[in-house]
């Protein structure tokens, strides 16, 4: 009976659960005053305060608005009839979000406004209707047209992040979880190290590492069955599997006999090409979003340095010219700027450049950052950092005006990759 | 007492909610007869040799001590079947290049092994990059004792 438990608490342990919460560490200033009023309904004042605390929580998620308290408004409009502009004049307010919610044969339906102060009219109308179970999903929604509204930027607040995590030495876990750190999901745990998820661009699938049979393995898995598949391919150690825009390739690094190169991979056909052949490392392959070009790091120089890669010519650029380590790029959705690893004197950064002028961004303070990965809007980036033999995340907005941390209680956090866009 | 008896149960049906989550089928492939091999770390031959060698920061050049302690590996190696190596390194840098450096390292002693007269068939080579260290703190002496390759005889 005693191994019984034993097992019992081996599986349960295995468990470990990371539940990532953005803590805002430093917010601007400069953000724009928001006022998100409850939605007035028939389902009583609890439910009205629910939905206007779910947007409210989307809204203010990364940092990147200041949220005026209920108990400073002075109306609380829900149509164009009960809203008065010079309520919110008075309030300095930039931009208030309100509307209703009622019941139409059997489903919910909402309908939303935004208010522009300072341009005095309404720039957002919208409806949405759905269950009333899923209203989790419907203020996401809203959220992201509200954002959007705002900003001009496609709203992430229904994305999701993949990452890494360590609990304790020897253990690991790969996770899925919304990008609000809702939901998390184990899809994998190993004794052996796990690496370098990255999403399928239609978010269904993760390809990633593993050491699960004691040598670097890919693996693609499923989101929906859990089914994991490797690449019928030889070759010792493979690794940094990064999916084409189009979902057609993989490139990823094969190393034969010690020397890493990247490789393109034919999901469709199984087809496989080479595109470097350099004694040197060459890896950390990224795709420019128009799926032309691959950036990767390479020492053909002497020290980690980015390069780029046409795929048709297969013709090479060295894009870093400054510092001595700079690695592991990934591009901006805009095809234009890129983030990477900057490391100088054994310092190392996040870094963002735009590829048509040399100057280095360098958007972080902590001295151990990596693995950047950028939302789908283009807007934040989540890197890993470490304080105190913790890894954790952390995240800053391309604007620099909000600073986060997704910190863990127990163990490390690392390699987070950000989602596509999900319906 | 009942509810002990039912624990198997329980047990059992956790373990297929559990299978159900994690649906572990793999595609057959000629991959792991080519390449896996499976160590069993009883098996390890005890040489009484230093087994780790270390290595400066994003360099995988072999130190004059370092050769000294593989060219005392020369003889021991007769008895082994296998000799693993195992490239690791410290936590500064990218993980994926981490993972190329540590396999450059594991390289560079197996190289100098094969000079000395060590058959390559024997040597297996694996790297884990910056993914397991020895010590877990982020001083200059946790990290000299990272950048390491180990070396087990089987």
């Amino acid at each position: 009976m005693k191994i019984f438990f034993i097992i019992l608490i081996y599986f349960f342990s295995l468990n470990f659960e990371a539940k990532l919460k953005i803590e805002i560490i430093k917010g601007s200033e400069e953000l724009p005053d928001i006022a998100i009023v409850p939605f007035k309904s028939s389902f009583g004042r609890q439910f009205e305060y629910d939905i206007r605390d779910l947007i409210n929580e989307k809204l203010t998620l990364f940092g990147e608005f200041n949220s005026l308290e209920l108990e400073r408004m002075l109306s609380f409009p829900f149509n164009e009839e009960s809203f008065y502009r010079r309520d919110w004049e008075l309030l300095s307010m930039d931009y208030v979000v309100f509307g209703e919610v009622y019941e139409t044969e059997g489903k919910l339906v909402l309908n939303y406004l935004v208010a522009d102060i300072d341009l005095k009219r309404i720039i957002l109308r919208g409806d949405i209707t759905g269950d009333k179970k899923n209203i989790e999903l419907i203020t996401k929604k809203i959220s992201d047209r509200v954002y959007e509204s705002i900003t001009g930027l496609k709203g992430i607040f229904n994305t999701k992040l993949a990452y890494i995590l360590n609990p304790e030495p020897n253990k690991y876990s790969i996770c899925v979880s919304d990008i609000d750190g809702d939901n998390e999901k184990i899809l994998f745990s190993s004794n052996s190290p796990l690496m370098s998820p990255d999403w399928s661009p239609d978010g269904n699938k993760l390809a990633y590492v593993s050491f699960e049979k004691g040598f670097a393995e890919i693996y693609i898995q499923n989101l929906l069955t859990g089914i994991r598949e490797t690449i019928p391919t030889l070759g010792m150690s493979k690794s940094a599997p990064v999916w084409s825009p189009d979902s057609k390739n993989l490139a990823f690094v094969i190393s034969m006999s010690g020397n890493p190169d990247i490789y393109n991979y034919n999901l469709k056909n199984n087809k496989i090409s080479r595109l470097t052949s350099h004694y040197g490392i060459d890896t950390e392959p990224a795709w420019s979003p128009d799926g032309k070009k691959l950036l990767f790091t390479s020492n053909r120089s002497g020290s980690p340095q980015i390069f780029e890669i046409k795929i048709s010519n297969k013709r090479i650029k060295r894009v870093t010219l400054d510092g001595s380590y700079n690695a592991r790029a990934r591009f901006f959705p805009n095809g234009k700027n890129i983030v990477f690893v900057h490391g100088n004197n054994g310092i190392f950064h996040i870094a963002t450049r735009n590829l048509k002028d040399r100057f280095v961004n360098i958007v972080t303070q902590t001295t151990l950052d990596e693995s950047p990965t950028i939302s789908p809007n283009g807007h934040i980036i989540i890197y890993s950092t470490k304080k105190e033999n913790q890894g954790y995340l952390a995240g800053i907005t391309i604007d620099r005006k909000s600073k986060f941390q997704l910190p863990v209680k127990k163990g490390s956090v690392r390699e987070p990759s950000w989602s596509p866009f999900l319906n | 007492m009942k509810f002990l008896k039912s624990l198997p149960l329980i047990f059992l049906i956790f373990l297929i909610s559990c299978s159900t989550q994690v649906s572990d089928s793999i595609s057959q492939t000629n991959y792991k007869e080519v390449e896996g091999i499976n160590f069993d770390e009883k098996d390890k031959i005890d040489t009484s040799l230093e087994d780790k060698v270390f290595f400066d920061f994003d360099k995988s050049t072999l130190n004059n001590d370092t050769k000294k302690i593989l060219s005392q590996y020369v003889a021991e190696s007769e008895k082994a079947k296998i000799i693993r190596l195992e490239g690791h390194c410290d936590e500064r840098g990218t993980r994926e290049y981490n993972l190329a450096l540590g396999e450059k390292r594991a390289i560079e002693v197996k190289n100098y092994l094969i000079i000395q007269g060590v058959s390559s068939s024997k040597i297996k080579i694996i790297s884990y990059g910056e993914e397991k260290p020895i010590s877990f703190g982020s001083t200059e002496s946790d990290w000299k004792q990272n950048r390491r390759v180990e070396i087990a005889l089987f």
